[in-house]
């Protein structure tokens, strides 16, 4: 399958070189001092009093090539283990927001660490996502376990990958602590780390944070799974022009990927960013705009320049509802994604440019997901599906309907659809006139209302509650009642 | 020319956002004896009420705000040692403690907020970014602060804002602040959750929000 190019190969050079000039001349601005060392020690020029990090074009070009050409997320069952680009495109939900849309009173409120094991056990469930990145924050967490309280109800109640961020150091080695539990060991867990990482250290335009970036190099040097994402923001952070936006995001991302390398060589890596235009009326964030879906084409191309998998926060939407909207945001801007070849997609189960969580977005998106991984499959050309020997079969004026050649492939061709409606309008009046928002809340509550098999057995819970005293009970619960 | 086409034309070099203009203007007035206290209130702050009117029917966009207060903070860089130099110290409207908080480096929304308080008549200390708790309490009680003003925009450092009001309360400080939040990451509800005087869903807002807390 040809993927969608929005640049012709020339125009993907220059904003390569566009972004070593960048990193040559302006620089970045390193926050955290032992990264500077690190970027010191492998070549690039450090100031120390202004933090400023510029790196000749030789030294990027050097470790840039160093990063492999696929990164694998892994869950508690590795039958749930994803490799990208060749998995590709995988469905992540959206993460961190720090409420979650009641699925009972339908009234918006700060989410729990119950919450997030209810999202756990619904996404473990639909075949469209593929990894869980814990969807929000939890408000009950006890002193002492702010991301305790997330990974525990997301890692117990879901078997694919997890994947989030931690705010510190203590939070991030409590939760590979608690990973280390659930494998059976410090080498178990080395060998397969279940808990991936993802961190945002660059802070557009061209900074680098101290938290983010030492949990990121901590991670590296230590060979666990760890990616960043990229978030420039045409107006505010980066140019008022997609191209110069391109090259700002882009210069980002080379420069968190040298230094990943630079830490670690051959660390794995995704080309993973959330470009957005600012709304200039007002300034608001606005992730569910069309101009994402183009940049992040633009960065998928720029990921194949590199070698490495793309990807990142696409379909999301600044609405509040199960809106038209919503659903045209996460559809055009998923849909530009994948077709320009993009493998990951964080797009699932969020509303207000990524302030709530909402279950029946999540059951919208999982469906949006099968078509999107449906478009990413394309024509499927070969012989054999040009089906001459059945078209010459069934001849002028014949039906292909009660075909075998039909038949072994009506479940494969098409996606389909559980929420979206292909029933006759007499037949929707007569079903009360569903929404989208009701047919998805229906499949939520029926998925959570069934026992989840993913929880972990009771010997390893009693162990896990044991080091952590005071841990939240992390279990899924139906909606009703 | 006579004061009131002073006025006008700063007024006028003020809607059209224009830095030169601005500055020639505030130059030509001074020239001809008018004070600096009346090229402020006569000239350019009835520039800014008609900015800030056209900003909130969206007759002009965010970046157009931003360059009508630079171009009137550059006049302020001229008039403001002036006004000093008469003792006719402009009244503030109120002290701001302003920072993005703990763990968050996030500061292009703070700086706009801190443009926009600076151009309505507020007195601000910035802190920057990544602001521990102590830093805002403390420097709300040296500067004796109307009100504390946090930003946060990633959701995992929201509860910084929560902590800098759970220490106000512990010190038995609470009451001598009015606290406000805003950022990305910021709602109404979880405000009310953590007791803040008020949320702005913009920069713009939160200087109106000020204002009404401070009167």
């Amino acid at each position: 399958m040809r993927f969608v190019e929005l640049l012709t190969e020339a125009e993907v050079r220059r904003t390569h070189e566009a972004s070593l000039e960048v990193l040559e001349t302006v620089g970045v601005l390193a926050h955290f001092a032992p990264a500077r060392e690190v970027f010191k020690k492998h070549g690039c020029t450090v100031d120390d009093e202004t933090g400023l990090v510029r790196f000749p074009a030789e030294v990027v070009e050097k470790y840039r090539r160093m990063a492999p050409p696929s990164f694998t997320f892994r869950g508690r069952d590795p039958q749930y283990d994803r490799t990208i680009p060749d998995d590709g495109p995988i469905v992540v939900t959206g993460s961190s927001a720090p409420n979650v849309v009641d699925p009972v009173t339908g009234v918006e409120r700060r989410a729990t660490s119950t919450d997030i094991a209810n999202i756990a056990h619904l996404i473990n469930e639909l075949p469209g996502f593929d990894v869980f990145s814990i969807s929000t924050l939890a408000d009950d967490a006890p002193e002492g376990q702010f991301s305790l309280s997330r990974f525990y109800p997301a890692l117990k109640n879901c078997l694919k990958p997890v994947r989030s961020n931690t705010p510190n150091m203590d939070d991030l080695r409590q939760v590979i602590e608690l990973g280390e539990l659930i494998a059976g060991g410090k080498e178990a867990y080395a060998a397969r780390p279940c808990i991936n990482h993802h961190y945002c250290p660059m802070v557009s335009p061209l900074t680098m944070d101290v938290d983010s970036t030492e949990a990121v190099m901590w991670l590296t040097e230590r060979g666990l799974p760890v990616y960043t994402t990229v978030v420039p923001n045409a107006g505010l952070t980066s140019p008022m022009t997609l191209m110069g936006t391109l090259v700002v995001g882009n210069a980002e991302f080379l420069a968190i990927t040298v230094f990943q390398q630079m830490v670690k060589e051959g660390t794995p890596v995704i080309y993973a960013s959330l470009p957005t235009v600012a709304d200039m009326r007002t300034g608001a964030y606005a992730p569910g705009a069309i101009e994402t879906g183009i940049l992040l084409a633009a960065q998928a191309q720029l990921a194949h320049f590199y070698g490495v998998p793309s990807g990142g926060y696409i379909g999301l939407t600044n609405s509040h509802s199960n809106d038209a909207q919503s659903g045209f945001e996460t559809g055009m801007n998923t849909v530009l994604g994948v077709s320009a070849g993009a493998t990951l997609l964080n797009m699932g189960g969020l509303f207000s440019s990524l302030m709530a969580f909402d279950f029946a977005k999540a059951v919208v998106d999982n469906e949006i997901a099968l078509m999107d991984k449906r478009a990413y499959r394309g024509l499927e050309f070969s012989e054999e599906n040009l089906a001459l020997d059945e078209i010459a079969a069934v001849g002028p004026g014949g039906s292909y309907m009660s075909r075998k050649h039909t038949k072994s492939r009506m479940k494969t061709t098409a996606v389909l659809p559980k929420l979206a409606a292909r029933d006759m309008r007499q037949q929707w009046e007569d079903a009360g006139r569903p929404t989208i928002n009701d047919r998805a809340l229906a499949e939520a509550r029926r998925i959570l209302s069934q026992p989840n098999e993913a929880v972990w057995d009771a010997e390893l819970d009693a162990k896990i509650r044991e080091h952590f005293a005071g841990l939240v009970a992390g279990d899924a619960t139906p909606l009703e009642g | 020319m006579a004061d009131a086409d002073h006025f006008d034309k700063l007024k006028q070099s003020i809607i059209d956002q224009d830095e030169d203009q601005v500055l020639a203007a505030v130059n030509a007035a001074l020239d001809d004896g008018v004070e600096a206290k009346a090229i402020i209130d006569q000239g350019l702050l009835p520039g800014l009420n008609v900015i800030g009117e056209q900003f909130e029917c969206e007759d002009i966009f965010l970046p157009e705000l931003m360059q009508a207060a630079l171009a009137f903070q550059a006049a302020m860089v001229i008039l403001e040692p002036k006004i000093k130099e008469q003792g006719a110290a402009g009244e503030k409207k109120g002290k701001i403690v302003l920072g993005t908080v703990k763990g968050d480096l996030h500061s292009i929304g703070k700086n706009i907020l801190k443009l926009l308080y600076e151009t309505s008549g507020f007195e601000v200390w910035d802190l920057g970014i990544d602001v521990d708790l102590f830093q805002f309490v403390d420097k709300a009680k040296e500067v004796d602060a109307d009100i504390i003003a946090m930003s946060a925009l990633l959701t995992t450092t929201l509860i910084g804002q929560r902590d800098v009001i759970e220490a106000l309360k512990d010190q038995g400080q609470r009451d001598n602040f009015k606290v406000i939040i805003g950022g990305g990451a910021t709602t109404k509800e979880w405000a009310d959750t953590i007791g803040a005087d008020g949320w702005a869903a913009s920069a713009y807002e939160a200087v109106t929000l000020s204002a009404k807390l401070v009167s």
